[in-house]
């Protein structure tokens, strides 16, 4: 039998999701979006998503764009691929306040961690670590293979044409961690 | 511990009570919203029943059609061959709409499982669009509505205009409007694409002339099974996914629509796609494997 030493590469568009019980590495790009990944402890494989809002209240697609329904669906996933609920752990990343001038209503990026703590809750899927909030956005790469997630700031900004202009920073001047 | 005086009491209750109405009054405003999102859940999940009757006459009447009208045309005597083409037509047609209801279906499948990824290449729009107008050409005819294409490109991009983008998806984004157009025009009208493009964004507008859409259906068309004219009754058939089917594929691409709409000039609907970066794309390119991006203290 030959062991794959090199594991594919994904990469992870906001409003998708991904799992599968292969070796991959999952790289995205966060700013007020959140990432949830999930590991299972015991087929040890894992999955994650990528929402850019927290709720759906009915309007368009029913998507993954939204947390609540991310987190299910990948949760769903997860179970399909022979997960037993009892063994998932979850990463939660992201959440960062990037837009300037927003007001406390309008926190985006709050909201979105907001939903992933309640939903693991209920869920009764725990939280081993995470890194979410701050002003800044997060390059992260997931191996879904040892479930473990690897993270950059940056300064995420849209630039005139909607695209996006990424700076790395200078990691030792942040210090976003949650423990 | 000092004893309150009077007023420090009298001022101090005033101040509680105001948090409690304050409280109170989110309270209120958090369950009113809750019960305006409770309604749309309901009439999605109503819409979602009617869905599934609409979605299978969608696809059970062309099927049956195209079975008609093929054995028909294994029966069509010798002397009478001519009539093959019109019969062949009307299979053409069928299958059309069969296929353009399938790839909806299918792009709201995907969508809706979070598993469909902007498929990136150099487009040739011109050759898009065409390519979209001349499919519903049969379907135009039948309705008397010509197309009419307006290529405004910077001279420096000379016949060709070749943009970054996913086309399959540009396509079906189009198709949906091409076909929303062609929907609710009236007869002998004219339907109007036009293209240009600004600092390396593309926008594609389609115009016809037809009924208003009035303000509050605005909003309200961009709801996934929210038709119009969503009576049993109804003319005009589709299966209401096409908007809200074009606003997350134009999410996947970064873009967005207007929609402007009045008695004197009719209805134009935008769509604004920005091309997709080359920057982004070789920033994730470097990533795949490249561990120094990441450093060692920020391992979770």
């Amino acid at each position: 039998m030959t062991q794959m030493t090199e594991p594919g590469t994904h990469f992870l568009y906001p409003s998708t999701l991904f799992a599968c019980r292969e070796p991959y590495i999952v790289n995205t790009i966060l700013g007020s979006c959140v990432a949830v990944c999930l590991y299972d402890t015991v087929w040890k494989f894992g999955g994650i998503n990528h929402y850019m809002l927290p709720f759906w209240n009915g309007q368009g697609l029913a998507s993954p764009k939204f947390g609540n329904i991310a987190i299910n669906k990948l949760l769903e996933k997860m179970l399909v691929l022979g997960s037993n609920q009892k063994n998932i752990i979850a990463k939660v990343f992201g959440g960062g306040n990037i837009l300037e001038g927003s007001t406390s209503q309008f926190m985006i990026g709050d909201r979105n961690v907001a939903v992933a703590r309640d939903m693991l809750m209920e869920l009764k899927i725990q939280i081993v670590s995470q890194s979410v909030g701050g002003t800044l956005g997060r390059k992260i790469q997931f191996n879904i293979a040892t479930g473990e997630v690897k993270q950059r700031m940056i300064d995420k900004q849209p630039v005139a044409n909607g695209n996006t202009e990424i700076v790395i920073h200078n990691l030792d001047k942040y210090n976003l961690f949650v423990k | 511990m000092n004893k309150l005086k009077d007023e420090e009491l009298i001022e101090e209750l005033r101040i509680r009570m105001k948090e409690k109405t304050d409280a109170l009054n989110e309270l209120k405003t958090l369950n009113e919203k809750l019960k305006v999102v409770n309604k749309k859940l309901e009439e999605s999940e109503a819409m979602k029943t009617h869905f599934i009757s609409n979605i299978t006459n969608e696809i059970v009447n062309p099927f049956a059609s195209i079975l008609g009208l093929s054995k028909n045309i294994l029966s069509v005597n010798k002397e009478n061959w001519k009539k093959v083409f019109s019969m062949v037509a009307m299979i053409h047609t069928e299958a059309f709409s069969l296929d353009f209801q399938l790839k909806n279906v299918f792009a709201t499948a995907k969508i809706e499982a979070g598993e469909i990824y902007p498929e990136i290449g150099k487009v040739d729009i011109k050759n898009l669009v065409k390519s979209v107008t001349d499919s519903f050409r049969i379907e135009a005819q039948k309705k008397k509505v010509s197309f009419e294409l307006v290529f405004d490109f910077p001279e420096s991009e000379g016949s060709t205009f070749q943009f970054k983008t996913d086309p399959e998806k540009l396509k079906l984004i189009l198709s949906n409007i091409v076909n929303n157009a062609l929907k609710y025009s009236f007869k002998d009208s004219k339907i109007t694409v036009t293209v240009w493009s600004e600092m390396r964004v593309m926008f594609i507008s389609v115009f016809n002339h037809g009924e208003v859409i009035s303000d509050e259906y605005k909003q309200l068309i961009f709801d996934r099974f929210e038709r119009i004219d969503s009576n049993i009754t109804s003319v005009n058939r589709g299966h209401g996914l096409g908007l809200s089917i074009i606003s997350s594929l134009l999410d996947l691409l970064g873009g967005t629509i207007s929609l402007q709409s009045d008695k004197e000039t009719g209805t134009t609907f935008t769509i604004e796609i920005p091309e997709f970066s080359e920057e982004e794309d070789s920033f994730k390119s470097s990533l795949n494997g490249n561990e120094i991006f990441f450093e060692d203290n920020q391992v979770f």
